[in-house]
């Protein structure tokens, strides 16, 4: 019953919330210089045909009214269209974000199988040969960048040894698209019964979801390390050893107490990861979201950019909610 | 030392053998550019079978520390320099670890003082008994659920089925306290030592708690060592006081003896604190400072009235009086002075 109410609270601080980051991002993204109308004629165009235009798109109107008619869009459903692939942005990102998130969450996971493992290894054993290689880890996961370890893992994966496929999209173009279901190539082939397509989508995954997990992996792996040397070094662990309980499971009590940081950074790296995986997936050709939205930027295709900040705002929102309810699930504290 | 060992030697050295037995347990924290700091300075202690031992001395005489150094959790970097623990006449050096032939919890149990930051927040107290009756005593997690209800039953906690699934921060401190006895003496432990236990509670919850302490083991052959800044403590529930100040021993005595004709001057510094009289307080407490620099060869020459130059230059050694008792100190107040 309380979670309900929590809930429903949450729910409500979400309009607001979401208002306040749709009307940032709109006059942010009206401070970029460039016209679309310009862009859209092309150099030749008259001024008048680009006046024209603009009146036509309402870019000739005061920025406030352009948002509240753009806000009164969107809450009919209406994301706007995109000049650039001259289609609803509604139906591009539906198409785009789910290539986005797959590659996020497989990456994700990895991050968290590879930070949580070292995390935890290197703080059960503070003097160990583990704990130096993780911290190294740490260091050079930081300061790596994404783009640069899959250009090198593309070199020494396709083109050297010739393990992984060209670094174009999301499976191979020579076969037939499997039926949209979920967005998720993988989840989609399989109900499918395509598993062509799903061996390839492996095997295209495998270069992309490698690059974002080890670089991930590195926080996921400082924070685990460092909640669990604090919650090692706590009183209640302290009497767990003075009551002789086993090394097992100290760590377990350790990991349980040191859950709610791990799972904060996890939620923090997902969202942040969603727009940043950028880099990595133009370096892929992946087709993603956050490349739609670059491009959007770049030519002053408004749309696009604030579908996709309204399609990562939601999925944010919705990442905190889950863990909300998770810390309440975790602090038997917080349920009075 | 190996199990096989261990069984051994407990059957014959069980009679003879005290349950604890520290000997010359130095403990040094180790300082940049300077000696080592000595937090213990060879600590001998014995505790016989069933006996209660009541260890006194105010803060950082060292107390807290012995308690982790035999429960192998010295805090700080410190470092357990040089002595020997025994346990039924079995030696240990790492009670916490899985290896050691001497368990904690099932062989020396600690009572905690500040049970609320001890035990786990997000574990019932059912399943902090059970995770402790469990792993040592091999039993199935309905046998310990009821062995854990019976724990909870014989430290008075009312409602005990129903307590187990209360979690930590619904406890009041001495409920906190009780259940923290429990788990001391859920695996019948040979020894319990109580770590200033019973300091934060209320003094009608202090005296329930210590009376139950004293009861249980009482009923049991476990043996017990007090430790506690409030010597009146020692007074009622133990048989034998040992006085710890700055990490030495300085006077050991059966009950009795003690209170009757306590010979060190620190121990008459204590019990003055509790006398009627003003003038026995100002006698023993107004003590003229040392001189500037100087670093007196017994560790209390700054605050003893009984102070003579020769206490300045040579440390007083523990030495034997009789009838059970030790004392540190070249001129004790004996029979008669
Ligand atoms: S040795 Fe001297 S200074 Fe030390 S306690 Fe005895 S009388 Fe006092």
């Amino acid at each position: 019953m309380q979670i309900l109410r929590y809930i429903l609270k949450r729910l409500l601080f979400v309009i607001p919330q979401m208002l306040g980051i749709l009307f940032i991002s709109f006059f942010l993204i009206k401070l970029i210089p460039g016209d679309p109308a310009v862009l859209m004629l092309g150099p030749n165009a008259t001024a008048d045909a680009v006046a024209k235009l603009r009146a036509e798109m309402g870019l000739d109107l005061p920025v406030f009214q352009q948002f509240m008619i753009y806000l009164g869009n969107v809450l009919q459903g209406d994301l706007g269209m995109s000049w650039q692939s001259a289609r609803p942005v509604l139906s591009d990102l539906m198409t785009r974000f789910p290539a986005t998130l797959e590659l996020v969450t497989l990456s994700l996971l990895l991050a968290v199988v590879i930070g949580l493992g070292l995390g935890i290894a290197s703080a059960m054993r503070p003097r160990g040969a583990v704990r130096k290689a993780a911290n190294y880890y740490g260091l050079l996961s930081g300061a790596i960048p994404d783009f640069w370890l899959a250009l090198v893992f593309i070199f020494v994966f396709y083109t050297l040894l010739g393990w992984a496929p060209a670094p174009l999209g999301r499976y191979s173009i020579m076969l037939i698209p499997p039926q949209t279901i979920t967005g998720s190539v993988l989840v989609d082939s399989l109900i499918t019964g395509r598993f062509d397509v799903f061996m390839s989508a492996l095997s295209h995954l495998a270069l992309p979801v490698l690059t974002l997990g080890l670089v991930n992996a590195g926080p996921i792996l400082k924070a685990t390390q460092s909640s669990m040397d604090r919650a090692l070094g706590s009183d209640f662990i302290a009497y767990a050893r003075m009551n002789g309980l086993p090394r097992r499971m100290i760590r377990r009590q350790a990991l349980r107490a040191a859950l709610p940081n791990i799972i904060t950074i996890i939620s923090v790296l997902y969202s942040f990861t969603i727009g940043a995986a950028v880099l990595v997936e133009i370096v892929f050709g992946w087709g993603g979201a956050g490349q739609y939205a670059v491009a959007g930027v770049l030519n002053s295709d408004l749309n696009p950019v604030l579908g996709f900040v309204i399609f990562s705002a939601v999925l944010s929102l919705i990442v905190y909610l889950i863990v909300d309810l998770l810390y309440f699930a975790l602090d038997p504290r917080t349920r009075g | 030392m190996t199990y096989q060992d261990k069984t051994d030697t407990t059957e014959a050295q069980a009679v003879a053998a005290p349950v604890l037995e520290l000997e010359g347990i130095t403990v040094a924290y180790p300082r940049y550019g300077e000696s080592d700091h000595v937090a213990l300075d060879a600590v001998d202690l014995k505790i016989r079978r069933g006996e209660i031992v009541g260890l006194v001395g105010e803060t950082g005489a060292g107390k807290t520390l012995l308690t982790r150094t035999v429960m192998g959790a010295i805090p700080g970097g410190g470092e357990h320099t040089s002595g020997a623990m025994r346990y039924n006449g079995t030696p240990f050096t790492d009670l916490p670890d899985d290896k050691s032939p001497v368990r904690p919890a099932k062989d020396i149990a600690l009572i905690v003082s500040n049970p609320r930051r001890e035990l786990n927040p997000v574990l019932t107290v059912g399943q902090q008994i059970v995770n402790v009756i469990r792993h040592h005593l091999g039993l199935s997690e309905k046998e310990a659920r009821a062995r854990a209800v019976d724990m909870l039953r014989a430290v008075a906690i009312p409602d005990p089925e129903s307590r187990m699934d209360a979690w930590p921060h619904e406890l009041s401190g001495g409920m906190a306290q009780r259940v923290v006895i429990a788990i001391a003496l859920s695996c019948d432990p040979g020894l319990v030592i109580s770590d200033d236990a019973t300091s934060a509670l209320d003094v009608t919850v202090q005296l329930q708690v210590l009376n139950l302490m004293k009861e249980m083991v009482a009923g049991s052959e476990t043996a017990a060592l007090i430790i506690t800044r409030d010597i009146a403590i020692t007074a009622h529930y133990c048989d034998r006081v040992v006085i710890l100040y700055k990490g030495e021993v300085v006077e050991e005595a059966p009950r009795d003896a003690f209170f009757d004709r306590p010979h060190h001057p620190y121990s008459i510094n204590l019990l003055a604190a509790f006398a009627h009289s003003p003038a026995l307080r100002e006698a023993w407490w107004d003590v003229p400072p040392l001189a500037d620099g100087t670093r007196p060869a017994c560790r209390f020459a700054d605050r003893c009235a009984r102070r003579q130059p020769r206490c300045v230059s040579e440390a007083p050694a523990l030495r034997d009086c009789g009838a059970g008792r030790r004392v540190r100190c070249h001129y004790p107040v004996e029979a008669g002075t």
